[in-house]
């Protein structure tokens, strides 16, 4: 057993924080017994306004993009069904299920996972709230794309959340759609991209649709995370570095699993991968030799996991630990 | 006072696991002899025993041998060996000592086997007492069974300490077609097991959401019966969530039956075909109620044959109603229908709605 567990259950991002960004947050601390300075907020909404490509009142910020979506879906479950898909970042789902009136979901299956597009506009013939995470999670597939985008925005009813938690890794966003079609809001996440997940820094790019219930949403932020999601967007070519690392890690990884017989591995265009293996209960003999994993069953059928990717010595003692488990369970079957 | 708990083993459950056969039923125990496999049972037995924590509330009534006594010797539990091993096959002991085992008063009966064990038990007890499914089988697809040897003990634990129950299903596996590498499965019927739903085989609970399964059943079956039209012929397929809905209207309801519902009065129990299609003289508007089998999806052709492609194409596709749990419709890759009509399965293949909660439907693809 490992000492401290390498943790790829989470989809953190490995590398930590720049050393300027650790240090600009380290010294908010000085004053923790202020509440952040609402000029310096106001420069966040800023920044990310810039690094969305909208103008500044498109942008609503918040500790953490999960709360930005139990807010959508607390406000807007009123009179309109809500539609997601599943398997589905959790927290959707769990707000959905707690305060719809009426909900559907669409079933995302293997071995492809895609989402019928006739399927989806079917739904949206009545007031609804569509919310679908692209790329998906736990599949990493990229669920949507302009076509099926333009098609929903012919159905005036609907009003359509793209979750893009891990656009930094798939480079697909609608955010430059927000200003022409007002029911289109887009959540997102400083958490992973950014090495910012202790920080939970969430915003949201919203079309004017959105705008009267989330005026007056004027979230404080914690001072560390304030500072240090400034620091980050000052200087996005640290995250970006970062982001190119953790892709050829996930390619690399990828390969390595694809050629052994025993584990069905995905192709995914966010930090983790969607594996299905034969191996009984892989994720408790992962944690027995301190690798964490997020176990998959309670979500998709038996065998199904997700493994964040690491640095490359994360998802080498993965990939051994992964292997060693198989070649013990082939002995053991046979 | 001390439980009085039972406890069989399949001795050569599990053993063509090690040697690549699926099964050990029928010619293939003695294949998987011959190819040097090991029994897998006796070290089941032994780690669900040392698991328990309260032993000493607990009195073992033991089959003799290699199916239970052996194991049990260094337990450190009190027991008793009742009946005797000799019959024809390994089948016919399991349903007779089992059925000696309920005759000599025991409350729960602890099985270590497969499915071929699990339907053994369930045709010598049925539901008269509870079980506890220890999976020592190769296949081991049926609901009924625990997770692992410890959740196992948990189990016969939360017995003992006394808790409610609920019925789990059996699987009938075709070995057959699980050798050929297909999961041809049907239902075969329900045991009652202590309701420590996440220590069962694969019906993990969803994290995060709440409730018990018996509550989402009710939240469908609620639902459900809100919607249903007073004009309309309502059958009803096999299944516990099926049940839930009946019990909602006040029926009774077959449990592996089909049971027709009308202005929600029963009007026909147990139903075959000739029976469902004698109703349709009668009443002109009908949909059927179905719930998928866990583990395949199967909604038609396994476990609700009677529901023949004539009497499908008297209903119509949209007329056909999917009811599930959350977590059982997650842990299917999709639906499936073999009715043995192939033109009648591509029609029904495509997307349906399956209710799975109250105001709650989820879009789930079935395959032929």
């Amino acid at each position: 057993m490992l000492k401290e567990p390498i943790k790829l259950n989470m989809n953190e991002v490995a590398y930590p924080p720049s050393k300027e960004i650790i240090e600009t947050a380290r010294k908010s601390l000085m004053d923790l017994n202020r509440y952040s300075d609402p000029e310096d907020l106001e420069r966040l909404l800023g920044l990310l306004a810039d690094y969305s490509g909208v103008p500044k009142r498109h942008i609503v910020q918040s500790p953490g993009s999960d709360l930005l979506l139990r807010e959508i879906i607390h406000t807007y479950s009123k009179g309109r069904k809500i539609v997601i898909v599943s398997p589905s970042f959790f927290p959707t789902v769990q707000a959905a299920k707690q305060f719809a009136t009426k909900l559907i979901s669409i079933r995302l299956s293997p071995p492809d996972f895609d989402l019928n597009p006739d399927l989806l506009l079917d739904q949206l013939n009545e007031p609804c709230l569509l919310i679908i995470d692209n790329p998906n999670n736990p599949t990493g597939k990229i669920l949507l794309d302009r076509e099926i985008i333009a098609s929903i925005f012919d159905h005036k009813e609907a009003l359509i959340v793209v979750d893009e938690a891990y656009y930094e890794f798939s480079g697909i966003t609608f955010a430059d759609m927000v200003q022409e079609h007002p029911n289109l809001a887009i959540t997102r996440t400083m958490d992973k991209a950014f090495s910012l997940a202790g920080a939970r820094i969430g915003y949201m790019i919203v079309g004017e649709a959105f705008f009267d219930a989330f005026s007056s949403f004027y979230m404080f932020l914690p001072r560390p995370s304030l500072y240090a999601a400034i620091q980050a967007l000052k200087n996005p070519d640290y995250m970006r570095r970062n982001v190119s690392r953790v892709i050829a890690e996930r390619e690399r990884v990828w390969n390595a699993l694809n050629d052994n017989l025993a584990v069905q591995v995905y192709r995914s265009m966010a930090n983790f991968l969607l594996l299905k293996t034969d191996v009984s209960d892989i994720v408790g003999k992962l944690a027995d030799i301190g690798i964490l994993i997020s176990d998959l069953s309670n979500q998709l059928s038996s065998g199904f996991i997700r493994v964040s990717i690491g640095n490359r010595e994360d998802n080498d003692a993965f990939i051994a630990g992964y292997m060693k488990i198989c070649e013990t369970y082939s002995q053991e079957k046979f | 006072m001390k439980r009085k708990i039972g406890l069989i083993v399949n001795p050569v459950a599990g053993m063509g696991g090690s040697v690549g056969l699926k099964g050990t039923d029928g010619d293939m125990y003695n294949r998987a002899i011959k190819l040097g496999a090991r029994p897998v049972t006796p070290k089941r037995t032994r780690d669900v025993l040392s698991h328990i924590r309260n032993k000493d509330r607990i009195t073992l009534f033991v089959a003799p041998g290699k199916m239970g006594e052996r194991h049990v010797e260094g337990a450190d539990m009190p027991y008793a060996v009742i009946g005797k091993v000799g019959g024809d096959s390994v089948a016919d002991d399991t349903k007779r000592i089992s059925e000696e085992m309920v005759n000599s008063g025991i409350e729960l009966l602890v099985f270590v086997g497969g499915d071929g064990t699990a339907r053994d038990i369930y045709d010598a007890i049925n539901s008269k007492i509870p079980v506890v499914a220890v999976p020592g089988g190769v296949k081991v697809f049926s609901s009924v069974f625990s997770v692992s040897a410890r959740a196992a003990a948990e189990m016969i634990e939360a017995f003992v300490e006394s808790t409610d129950l609920i019925e789990e299903e059996v699987l009938d596996i075709d070995e057959n077609a699980f050798r050929e590498g297909r999961l041809a499965s049907r239902l075969y019927g329900y045991l009652l097991v202590p309701n420590v739903k996440k220590l069962l085989q694969g019906a993990k609970e969803a994290s995060g959401i709440s409730g018990s399964s018996v509550e989402w059943k009710k939240e469908i079956a609620t639902y459900t019966v809100e919607e249903m039209d007073k004009r309309v012929l309502y059958l009803l397929g096999p299944g516990t969530t099926l049940k839930a809905i009946a019990d909602g209207l006040r029926v009774q309801k077959t449990l592996l039956g089909i049971d027709a519902i009308f202005e929600g009065k029963s009007v026909g129990r147990d139903l075959n075909e000739k029976g469902i299609l004698a109703l349709f003289g009668k009443y002109k508007k009908r949909k059927i109620i179905l719930t998928p089998i866990g583990g395949n999806g199967f909604i038609l052709g396994r476990g609700s044959k009677q529901f023949t492609p004539e009497v499908i194409k008297q209903v119509d596709r949209d007329n056909i109603m999917v009811v599930a749990t959350r977590d059982k419709i997650n842990r299917l890759d999709c639906l499936r229908v073999d009715t043995g009509d192939l033109d009648l399965d591509r029609l029904l293949s495509g997307y349906m709605e399956v209710t799975v909660g109250y105001k709650e439907k989820m879009m789930v693809k079935v395959r032929c």
